[in-house]
């Protein structure tokens, strides 16, 4: 077993470099001016210059498209933390007339996707007059990110003790009262894995954004970078300063919640 | 269940002693006027799943319905009227819906593979390769990349004049056109697809081994048992659960997931041998203007997707038993 383990180190570390290389490499072309990426590719940015990610940046629109993302995703994961927290607190850990079959109905629309319905939602959404405009998108975003939410936040407030909502109570609080007092402040956890995750699903999206937002300054990120590749097809590096724009902020996110991230993303998986 | 003294029909889960907390708080209230905090508790729940059940079954449920309405009728000047089954006729001919389905078939062979791939490498990290922190840490961070930047990564990276195949000329292998090529061009972006994913499934499959029982794996280490014996006689058989939960979630991941890279890299050429159903939705919707045609091939997407969910379970379910 002994020597199995470090014969298979190998091969991990050669996947674990090429599974880090590809953003190295956009990072040392966006590094780069053009006519150095022509003579060499791969040699390291002679003199690492920040040209191109003031030129993504600026001239090219990314602040706007940044900023676009930046408004709407914030607004749709509050949004979806409120919806789902409430939603989750009642169906998991309150029983009333209809909890089961509401939860149930919840549970049915996680495996609804956008695909399938994005048709007559675009028509739904044209005939509110939500189409091109920030509250659509974070309305779509709601929509599709939210049974996931109400699923994790259900089974989190399922584990919550009956008597502490029963000492809430006998405080004299109402239903209504303990969600906002003590439900609120216990799910805290839950809510930061599940905001984070959710904060990613948004920032990443390209499909919901295309369909709700078709003009130009209204691009997300997403969209802005699929917008580079026409664009920039003869500038690579300044092609690759916007990818890279668009990255950091995962990346970041990233460093610092791996373990909330890895936490939402298994929680479907063990309690099957 | 008896509901007893309680006024409230609203009672936290598992209700603890039989008059649960609606009795005690009878009690407490002594005489005060009880009828109208139970009026208003009794109507809670229903305030607070209220906001989320209206856009759930708005913007979720609703248009299921609707689009599969919506797919029987007609598109241009035959808006709105009903057209039968016309739609999916004209899916069933169009060569570019029929390539989808056809590498839908060719995600169904190549699922092993993704599965197989960071169930061998979560083993491994579970066993405490040198470095195993490191690995994981690593290998999930594709995972959280937008396809977005995956496949404007990777356009730099397999250009046909790019740094991939200048690396291939050192070592004397021909230029491959790994975008431009119809025989290759759908396995490429599958293979960046699994690279980009494969992190999601090696976190779910270390999830699973936390709840492995490893006393069973001691005792077969203690027996000198080869690696090859403990993953299909130990490992498999404990993490059945978790194995089917990757293998649904990868194939809904491959069906809809893949339409960021799609767009970015291939816009389904070329000559249409990338397209899946996702993209043929997107561009019969937002391109070719033909929604209704469009709600045919989401209903058949959504067909596509319960069979192939159902076949998994069942012939999973099937192995349970062979065990």
């Amino acid at each position: 077993m002994r020597t199995s383990r470090w014969l298979a180190a190998v091969p991990m570390a050669a996947l674990a470099l090429a599974t880090i290389y590809p953003l190295v490499f956009t990072t040392n072309v966006a590094l780069k001016t053009r006519h150095e990426y022509v003579l060499d590719r791969f040699s390291p940015a002679d003199s690492p210059r920040l040209d191109n990610l003031a030129t993504a940046w600026g001239s090219v629109g990314m602040a706007r498209y940044f900023t676009n993302s930046l408004i709407v995703v914030t607004c749709a994961v509050a949004l979806l933390l409120l919806l789902g927290s409430m939603a989750g607190f009642a169906l998991g850990r309150l029983r009333f007339r209809g909890s089961r079959a509401l939860y149930l109905g919840c549970l049915a629309a996680l495996f609804v996707p956008f695909q399938v319905i994005m048709v007559p939602l675009a028509r739904t959404m044209a005939t509110l007059g939500l189409i091109d405009t920030r509250p659509g998108l974070v309305l779509a975003y709601v929509a599709q990110f939210l049974p996931f939410t109400i699923f994790l936040m259900a089974s989190y407030y399922a584990h919550v003790p009956a008597e502490i909502v029963d000492a809430a109570r006998i405080d004299g609080n109402t239903l209504v009262g303990v969600y906002r007092r003590v439900m609120l402040p216990i799910g805290a956890p839950a809510l930061i894995s599940v905001g984070i995750l959710n904060a990613l699903f948004c920032w990443n999206d390209v499909l919901i954004a295309l369909l709700m937002m078709p003009s130009a300054e209204n691009r997300t990120l997403m969209v802005g970078v699929t917008s580079l590749r026409g664009q920039y097809s003869d500038d690579i590096p300044t092609f690759a300063a916007g990818v890279l724009i668009a990255a950091v902020p995962v990346l970041v996110i990233y460093l610092f919640f791996q373990r909330h991230i890895a936490e939402g993303v298994t929680a479907g998986s063990t309690k099957g | 269940m008896p509901t007893g003294g309680t006024p409230s029909s609203v009672r936290p889960a598992p209700a603890g002693p039989t008059a649960g907390p609606g009795a005690r708080l009878a009690e407490r209230a002594g005489a005060r006027p009880v009828s109208r905090s139970t009026n208003t508790d009794r109507l809670a729940p229903y305030v607070l799943v209220a906001p989320a059940v209206l856009v759930i079954v708005a913007l979720r449920l609703y248009p299921l319905v609707l689009g599969v309405n919506f797919s029987f009728t007609g598109d241009g000047e035959r808006d709105g009227t009903t057209v039968g089954l016309d739609n999916y006729v004209t899916l069933l001919r169009d060569p570019l819906f029929l390539g989808a389905l056809r590498n839908v078939g060719l995600l169904v062979l190549l699922l092993p593979l993704a599965v197989a791939i960071p169930g061998l490498l979560a083993t491994f990290i579970y066993l405490r390769v040198p470095g195993h922190r490191l690995f994981r840490g690593v290998y999930f961070f594709p995972a959280v990349l937008s396809p977005v930047i995956v496949g404007a990564i990777f356009n730099l990276l397999l250009a046909f004049d790019g740094p991939l195949n200048a690396l291939l000329d050192t070592v004397g292998l021909g230029p491959v056109d790994w975008l431009g090529d119809p025989d290759i061009a759908i396995y490429t972006v599958v293979g960046v697809h699994v690279w980009a994913t494969f992190g999601m499934a090696l976190v779910v499959f270390l999830a699973g081994f936390s709840t492995l029982d490893s006393s069973l794996l001691d005792a077969a280490r203690i027996d000198g048992a080869a690696l090859p014996h403990i993953i299909w006689h130990v490992i498999i058989p404990g993490l059945s659960r978790t194995i089917q939960f990757v293998f649904v979630t990868t194939m809904i991941g491959m069906l809809t997931s893949m339409f960021g890279l799609l767009y970015v890299m291939t816009s389904g050429g070329p000559g249409g041998t990338t397209y899946l159903p996702e993209y043929y939705i997107w561009i019969q919707q937002g391109q070719m203007n033909r929604p209704a045609l469009a709600s045919a091939a989401s209903t058949v997407l959504f067909g596509v997707m319960v069979v192939v969910g159902l076949l998994q379970i069942s012939v999973l379910r099937r192995s349970d038993r062979a065990e």
